[in-house]
């Protein structure tokens, strides 16, 4: 079977369209990546022609096309210190911000969303305890929410696969897992109930109206999958439980200038994140 | 530990924050606090009971983040209502307030769609301008039919050049018997020609 052929301007095109979509920018040397993707997309649509099929993704009334395309040009898998500039980001920068405007007294609360199997918020304990001086300062309240209750069950068991915890150091494997008879690694229940998980639709305001007084938002990877008006309500949304000069990380593709004009860029040594003005 | 875990349902709530009725947003939505109203712009979102009450209130917001509680309210809610209160702002001096509705009506293809061409034909070419921003971000079939209109009778070079930049994205074969006749009617326009043969050229590519 032939495929539909693909041709530079038709790359240039597109390049255009997603990276005004998404904010993910192909270079020149992604174009075989780019290519592969679009023509099993072509495929899977039934589009005889590169122009069908960009005039569907482009005008489909239910953005179906663009979401299934975004799927397929972004490999997400979650593991422990996964983006760990953020995390260092988090202990060497803006945890310090915030403590210093915060009252007496009041807790830091930071939230992790969506938070998967667990990876990402057992990421954070680790290294406030590992690398954040002040801890013992400071009272911090860990929040970890998702819409699927399956993987908020897996995240409470805190039962991880090899494949999962291999970017963690051996030292802090060891100090923080019990190693299964089966190859799995089980984290200290220490670490798993200190954090609170729940189930939450980002969109619902009954589901996020009790989230107040957020000081850290870490929610990498999610908004590349909302479309445009969703995007924007998740951001307004985060505006409203964060506290005034409260910091949010977005996944390394995602920019939140893009989305909202209510948060402004701050560059750290470490990474670049979102703030709610003071 | 100093890591203390707290159940996110038992955190204390702001008293705006509580489960509003649709007739207490409304009336929260008028009120002096910027954060209740808020809570009342993001209770009604969806409601087009309530499209009324909120382009009512994001005609006089001034605080930024309520007029984007508001919008994006507005942007959910899907109501043909909200095209015609906010269709005279894109005629505002308020650049900012100009460009959130833009974006509105951009979220709003099938309640936009009927007014486009009256849109398209406003006497004031800015609006016209506006009105093919809005196409930008449009899910609309009949997108590339407007912007074909427009480069075909159009006779303001900047109104025309902006949408040529689009039909460069979005046209097809269709588009390019009006494209093949801009360095003619706009013979002192190079850059019109130049744009018009940049999209030829990205349409002619296409497989």
């Amino acid at each position: 079977m032939s495929h539909p052929a693909i041709g530079q301007e038709d790359f240039h095109k597109f390049r255009e369209f997603f990276y005004r979509k998404t904010g993910i920018l192909f270079e020149d040397s992604k174009r075989y990546f780019v290519d592969k993707r679009l023509i099993e997309r072509m495929e899977a649509t039934g589009s005889d022609s590169f122009r069908s099929y960009f005039t569907m993704l482009r005008f489909q009334a239910s953005s179906e096309e663009l979401q299934a395309l975004t799927n397929a040009m972004t490999v997400n898998e979650t593991y422990f210190f996964r983006e760990s500039y953020q995390f260092d980001c988090l202990v060497n920068s803006l945890l310090d911000e915030v403590v210093a405007t915060k009252p007496p007294k009041k807790p830091v609360r930071i939230w992790s969303l969506p938070c998967s199997t667990g990876e990402e918020p057992y990421s954070i304990v680790i290294y406030l305890l590992e690398h954040w001086a002040k801890l013992d300062r400071f009272d911090v309240e860990i929040f970890a929410s998702d819409i699927d209750t399956q993987v908020l069950q897996a995240a409470a068991k805190g039962v991880f696969s090899p494949r999962s915890v291999q970017h963690l150091p051996a030292a802090l494997l060891r100090k923080y897992f019990t190693r299964l008879a089966n190859g799995n690694y089980k984290i200290d229940e220490q670490v798993s109930d200190s954090i609170d998980f729940s189930r939450v639709n980002l969109l619902d305001p009954l589901d996020t109206r009790h989230f107040r007084d957020i000081d850290v938002v870490f929610c990498r990877n999610l908004l590349i999958y909302f479309d445009d008006t969703s995007r924007r309500a998740a951001a307004e949304i985060f505006y409203n439980a964060m506290s005034p000069g409260g910091f949010i990380c977005l996944g390394h593709s995602e920019s939140m200038s893009r989305i909202s004009d209510l948060f402004r860029v701050r560059k750290f040594k470490d990474a670049i994140v979102y703030q709610k003005p003071l | 530990m100093p890591l203390r875990k707290t159940r996110a349902e038992d955190l204390p709530q702001a008293g705006s924050q509580a489960a509003l009725s649709a007739d207490e947003a409304i009336a929260l939505l008028g009120g002096p606090d910027a954060a209740g109203r808020q809570a009342a712009a993001r209770r009604l979102a969806g409601n087009a009971a309530a499209a009324e009450a909120l382009c009512a209130r994001f005609a006089v917001e001034t605080d930024i983040p309520t007029r984007e509680a508001i919008a994006v309210a507005l942007m959910r809610t899907q109501s043909a209502v909200t095209v015609e209160r906010l269709l005279p702002f894109l005629s505002s001096e308020d650049a900012a307030l100009r460009n959130t509705v833009i974006e509105i009506l951009q979220a709003l293809p099938a309640e936009v769609a009927p007014h486009m061409e009256r849109l398209l034909d406003h006497p004031d070419s800015d609006v016209r301008i506006f009105a093919v921003n809005v196409l930008e971000a449009l899910r609309h079939p009949k997108v590339e039919e407007w912007l074909i209109a427009v480069v075909s009778a159009d006779r303001h070079p900047n109104v025309v050049a902006t949408a040529l930049d689009l039909l460069g994205e979005v046209g097809t074969e269709a588009a390019i018997p009006a494209l093949s006749r801009i360095a003619a009617r706009f013979a002192d326009e190079p850059f019109l020609k130049f744009a018009a043969g940049n999209a030829m050229k990205r349409i002619g590519a296409g497989s």
